[in-house]
């Protein structure tokens, strides 16, 4: 591992300041379990790293009826799996986090580097997406909103400019239900093969509105229009759904890769979409 | 860039000169000379340097020690008190659940973290709380066996 | 007899050490001085190097030293003695072509970032067949072909055995690579001192080997090798073997004049580590119409990489399985182990027997089927029996062959009713048993649905498979011996030093039950020295389930020979005759005399301080009455005992995924006689976790000689949440040939798992699963292949 400098900010401001000041040449740190993986593989060498976890403005936690819910960027996958708020109002937020590596890992693992992280397969993503979730993001000069499905623009890659943080994801007042369905071949410890978020709101025994989120397909979670307008104003029968799942998969084109073949992924694509929204029924 | 820390470890305050490149683990076996806690892998895979921070069960060799300043971290070695070992250690010993012994520390951090939240898991509870700890000799079922039963004796 | 030590759960003796964290594994060893080792290997998987330039790397700060091929001593090593420290021609991407020491392993990892190569490629080999075409280059020159080996063994006629056949049929077979993944990784500490007498702290299961092999490679006398065998994090046969990175520490010592310690990381233990070594083979077999067997016929291609290894020998027992598993008249089995610029592979538990009991047991059940035979009958009319010899030479002491497939039928009949075990019964030990079927031992209650409540997606499905497995030891080296002794002191502490090793199988507490029973002490009173070849006698190694069977006879001949020495002095103490006495509860008594009796501690003090007093030493060396086979013909009697078990696996498949999920796995096995059931047990359940992984999830997945998951997040092991419900049956045969009748069952539990989960797999879903691991992805594309199949 190189050696590098390590700050401890203690709030947002002078957090946002380092950052500014390095110029972009400083590694965030808030869980640390994908950051140092990358460090010890040699793949990232920071010149600094900062770590965030003393910035109190990162760690809201909070649901308003009106607007929903805000979560900050450190909050760890443990604490999405045991909020009582969470559990209640978006499970399947609290269901993608119990499924994600390990007891020990999801005690240091935050939302925030999940996301920021920016794998192809995220399993926070697709769930959050298919929520509608809004990233807020902050520099010295400024805090803008983005929805999450616009935040990721490649493997690793993500809209945030240098010197701007991911402070907290904003998530709308949960409208239907949400499923999220990950594929892997162990219980836990285990990155997705693919994973499916699938969000269908109904109203008089017609699917009003309707999302489809993939991860582990595509170089950024994927959400696939064609499939959500394939349900929308439809009775959800069995024909409708395996079209809707058919679809999703047709929209897609995953690599192959040690996790699996290209074949194999699209033809999950299409189970977990379709047992996904047989889910939310 | 060494920076002064300190650590709680086991109830002692220990303040020491960190490389910040340092992982927790990388501090507890070489810096502080507590080797129960056991590379594995050093990636977070394995479990074998589970610790416990601050009440949360952890895998020590993923997190730059710098970042835990005045944590609380208790180890194995904290784990016997008087000479005699803890209930845990104790069930892990008895009901065969140590075979080569490289995985029993973590093993024995986590289900303490699992009964200290839980005190009376299922053993499905249980098996997915421990995932996260991987033991190539016993086909875990000897170590569940041992869980089981401090659950039931504290009950 | 009165405190009986055999046969209980005892836990074991370095157990509590393990809980507290304090036992010093290889990765624990500080020394004084200490230094740390690198290693650099090659970037291409053939190629020459032609210029190597470590003046960036010497000038690092805190760098000692850095080794080359210059720095290798003139001899080669390894089984085939192909090997040497530093390759001057890399074979593979894992080839040791520098080292460097330095003060830290962060400084010695940033040196080997500037050493400088230059490479000349060499065109690669990456398959067997390519290997052995007309004109492939030769990747050992010297060796005149890239083809090692060839094993070729036959007994009967074939054309007879198919003649007789009223069925046949034929599969072949794709094995892939897998890892030991022991928890620790390898790691070695060497010391030379001021006389050039290396110590090394080793996680080796062969002391004695590795010191012959050590002096071999590094042209020192044995008698100044020395190992000590630190408390080892996991073995599985991953310590049956020299490698490189061992006489390489003793250099790096050598050349700086201090202690150095290489220990591996975890992508160095998958990149540079042995793997079993992956097959392609093909297999015949048949029956006649009443379900005997006719013949068996399989051949092989092995890819044993760019250096030979004791796992080079693993056809022998791939052979044992073919010949001799169930009655075979006729049978050939033939083995090509072919050099590649592959990973090297090695010996890995079962040592070839996992691999073969896939492919024959497999066959099995598609002989039952086309003979429209049950095919837990039709094994236990082909089954072994005891007192036999099979036409392969081997001598079948006892045999509980059909009393494990019995066992595992009555598991597979509560799976079929949908019974599943319940926690809610224990023995008189407290031990929890499954109610429904008697003797067994459950470790698990996550409990199915009943089947009737299964989404239509899902389909469950039940089979077996059976294992023969050495239990006597196995010779494949000119002596399988095991020495011992036992020493009493005056306070009547006894000390059994032997040359066996505890690897974490639990061999120290199932032999100091023996010396304990013995002589009549308690288990308290026992010391087992196992650690340090300057103390204790030889042993050829841990391997080939041989320790509790050899080591544990030499340990109760030593502890016998002790008793009478015990005897003999009390005897004239109390004077009366030798075979009146009697040891117990830490006291020589006489028979039929109440009260008359004196402690063992006055007997080793009398013994001690009279005038030309004597030690209470007790020797033993037990060595088999077996034979090496026959270098042309194969034939022998390996072992003087062999282990027998079956499996039944419950298994549920998604057609929709083609995901697996194993929900029970019933082992019964035949051990002789348990020493220690918890231990027996505990071989089982943990064989079964490496079984159920080289059976659906474990693959060291490698192209063009790079793995490409050499972590554990991708090479994945099963977890706590993944295993199925165990269920153990042992089954008690005493042999005769064993210590208290026992016989060794360490590799027995993850040999037939892999064929028990096909053959499930079959019975659920019509699909012969022939390439391992099952996962995911070829479960289901054989299902789609099926249904092609249907619609033509």
């Amino acid at each position: 591992m190189n050696s590098f400098d390590h700050f401890t900010p203690a709030t947002l401001t002078e957090a946002l300041s380092i950052l500014a000041e390095r110029n972009g040449n400083a590694s965030i740190i808030a869980g640390g379990t994908d950051l140092l993986l990358r460090v010890k593989n040699h793949i990232v060498k920071p010149a600094a790293v900062l770590n965030v976890k003393r910035v109190p403005e990162l760690r809201a936690l909070s649901f308003d009826s009106n607007e929903g819910l805000r979560v900050g960027a450190l909050t760890t996958l443990r604490d999405l799996t045991r909020s009582p708020l969470i559990r209640d109002c978006y499970p399947v937020l609290a269901s993608a986090a119990g499924l994600m590596a390990s007891e020990q890992i999801r005690s240091l693992a935050t939302l925030g580097g999940n996301l920021c992280n920016a794998s192809p397969s995220a399993d926070l993503a697709p769930p959050l997406i298919a929520l509608d979730a809004v990233a807020c993001l902050v520099s010295l000069s400024s805090e803008r909103q983005i929805p999450l499905a616009e935040f990721f623009t490649g493997p690793g890659r993500s809209v945030l400019q240098k010197g701007e943080l991911l402070k907290e994801i904003i998530v709308p007042p949960p409208q239907g239900k949400t499923a999220y369905l990950k594929h892997s071949p162990r219980a836990f410890m285990d990155i997705a093969i693919v994973g499916a978020a699938v969000r269908i709101q109904q109203q008089g025994g017609k699917c009003q509105q309707a999302r489809i989120v993939l991860g582990a397909v595509a170089p950024t979670p994927l959400r696939v229009r064609s499939g959500e307008e394939s349900l929308e104003g439809q009775t959800l029968t069995s024909e409708v759904i395996r079209q809707a799942a058919k679809i999703s998969a047709e929209s897609c084109s995953p690599i192959s890769d040690v996790r699996s073949a290209a074949w194999y992924r699209k033809r999950m694509v299409e189970v977990l979409v379709r047992r996904g929204i047989e889910a939310t029924l | 860039m060494k920076t002064l820390i300190t650590l709680n470890i086991n109830g002692d305050a220990r303040e020491i000169y960190i490389d910040a490149r340092r992982s927790l683990l990388d501090i507890l076996r070489d810096e502080l000379a507590l080797m129960g806690a056991h590379r594995g892998c050093d990636s977070g895979d394995c479990g074998a340097c589970t610790v416990i921070v601050n009440g949360q069960p952890v895998t020590s060799c993923m997190m730059l020690a710098a970042d835990w300043n005045g944590a609380e971290i208790l180890t194995v070695e904290g784990m016997a008190k008087d000479g005699q070992l803890h209930p845990i250690q104790r069930a892990l010993v008895e009901k065969g659940g140590i075979q080569c012994g490289f995985c029993t520390p973590g093993f024995v951090m986590n289900i303490k973290a699992l009964l200290d939240e839980n005190p009376k898991p299922t053993e499905a509870e249980a098996r997915a709380w421990l995932a996260g700890n991987l033991c190539r000799c016993t086909g875990y079922a000897k170590i569940i066996e041992a869980v089981m039963s401090v659950a039931e004796e504290s009950a | 007899m009165t405190d009986a030590l055999i046969g209980q759960r005892v836990p074991k003796l370095d157990a509590p050490s393990k809980a507290a964290g304090k036992t010093i594994y290889g990765h624990d060893v500080r020394l004084p001085s200490m230094l740390h080792g690198r290693i650099l290997y090659s970037r291409y998987a053939h190629a020459k190097i032609i210029r190597m330039d470590t003046s960036r790397a010497e000038k690092l700060r805190g760098v000692k030293c850095v080794l080359t091929p210059k720095d290798n001593p003139p001899h080669r090593f390894g089984y085939g003695k192909d090997n040497k420290p530093f390759k001057d021609i890399a074979r593979s991407l894992r080839d040791e072509i520098a080292g460097v020491v330095a003060t830290d392993a962060d400084i010695a990892e940033e040196a080997l970032s500037l050493i400088e190569v230059d490479y000349e490629l060499l065109p690669n080999i990456f398959s067997p067949r390519e290997a052995l075409s007309e004109g492939a280059l030769l990747i050992h020159p010297e060796h005149k072909s890239n083809l090692f080996q060839r094993y070729n063994y036959s007994h009967g006629d074939l054309a007879q055995g198919e003649s007789e056949s009223a069925v046949v049929v034929e599969e072949k077979f794709l094995l892939p690579y897998v890892s030991h993944v022991c928890m620790e990784t390898s790691v070695v500490v060497a010391q030379f001192d001021h006389r050039d007498h290396l110590t090394l702290w080793s996680t080796t299961q062969i002391p004695f080997l590795l010191q012959r092999d050590l002096s071999e490679a590094l042209g020192i006398p044995g008698s100044n090798v020395r190992i000590i065998q630190t408390a080892v994090g996991g073995a599985f046969g991953r310590g049956l073997d020299i490698y490189p990175y061992e006489p390489i520490a003793a250099l790096m010592s050598r050349k700086t004049g201090q202690p150095v310690r290489v220990a591996f990381s975890r992508e160095e233990e998958f990149l540079a580590g042995p793997a079993r070594q992956p097959a392609e083979v093909t297999v015949r077999a048949g029956a006649k119409a009443d379900g005997t067997l006719t013949f068996r016929d399989a051949s092989c291609m092995l890819d044993i990489g760019a250096y030979v290894s004791w796992g080079t020998v693993t056809p022998l027992v791939m052979m044992e399985t073919t010949a001799s598993l169930y009655q075979v008249p006729h049978a050939r089995f033939t083995a090509d182990c072919v050099y590649t610029n592959n990973l090297i592979t090695g010996a890995m538990r079962g040592y070839g027997n996992p691999q073969s009991t896939f492919f024959i047991e497999t066959l099995m059940d598609r002989l039952a089927e086309a003979l429209k035979m049950d095919p837990v009958n039709f094994r236990i009319m082909n089954a072994n029996v005891p007192n036999s010899e099979t036409p392969q030479g081997l001598v079948i002491t006892s045999c509980g062959l059909k009393e494990c497939l019995e066992a595992v039928a009555a598991s597979a009949d509560s799976a079929r009713m949908n019974v599943y075990p319940e926690r809610s019964r224990r023995n008189e030990g407290g031990r929890l048993v499954l109610s429904e079927v008697e003797g067994m031992t459950v470790t698990a209650n996550i409990k199915p649905s009943p089947f009737n409540l299964q989404p239509p997606h899902i389909k469950r499905g039940i089979g077996f498979a059976s294992t023969l497995n050495v239990g006597g030891g196995a010779r494949i080296y000119r002596s399988d011996g095991c020495g011992a002794t036992v020493k009493v002191d005056d306070f009547g502490h006894v000390t059994l030093v032997t040359g066996s090793t505890e690897i974490g199988q639990g061999s120290e507490t199932a032999l100091a039950q023996i010396v304990a029973q013995t002589l009549g002490v308690k288990i308290e009173n026992i010391t087992v020295l196992n650690s340090d070849t300057d103390i204790k006698p030889w042993d050829v190694g841990v391997h080939a389930s041989r320790t509790t069977f050899i080591a544990g006879n030499a340990a109760y001949l030593a502890a016998v020979d002790a008793r009478n020495q015990i005897f003999e002095t009390a005897a004239q103490l109390l004077g009366v005759g030798v075979d009146q006495l009697s040891a117990s509860a830490g006291q020589v008594t006489v028979r039929d005399e109440a009260g008359k009796s004196i402690s063992l501690e006055q007997v080793a003090r009398r013994r001690h301080f009279k005038e030309g007093g004597k030690v209470i030493l007790g020797e033993g060396w037990y060595d088999p009455p077996t034979q090496l086979v026959d270098k042309d013909t194969y034939k022998g009697n390996i072992s003087a005992a062999y282990g027998f078990g079956a499996q039944m696996a419950e298994v549920e498949v998604d057609i929709e995924t083609g995901k697996v999920r194993v929900l029970r796995l019933a082992c019964a096995n035949d051990v002789g006689h348990a020493i220690n059931p918890m231990a027996v047990e505990g071989q089982i359940e943990g064989g079964a976790q490496m079984g159920l992984g080289y059976a659906l999830t474990e693959e060291l997945i490698v192209k063009d000689g790079k793995v490409l998951n050499p972590d554990l997040l991708d090479y994945r092991l099963f977890t706590s949440a993944d295993m199925p419900i165990i269920e153990t049956r042992i089954i008690e045969t005493d042999d005769p040939g064993g210590p208290f009748g026992a016989k060794g069952v360490g590799e027995m539990g993850g040999t037939p798992t892999a064929a028990a989960i096909a053959n499930a797999i079959y019975d659920a879903v019509g699909v012969r699963m022939t390439q391992l691991p099952m996962t995911p992805e070829r479960v289901l594309a054989a299902l789609d292949e099926k249904e092609k199949r249907a619609r033509v």
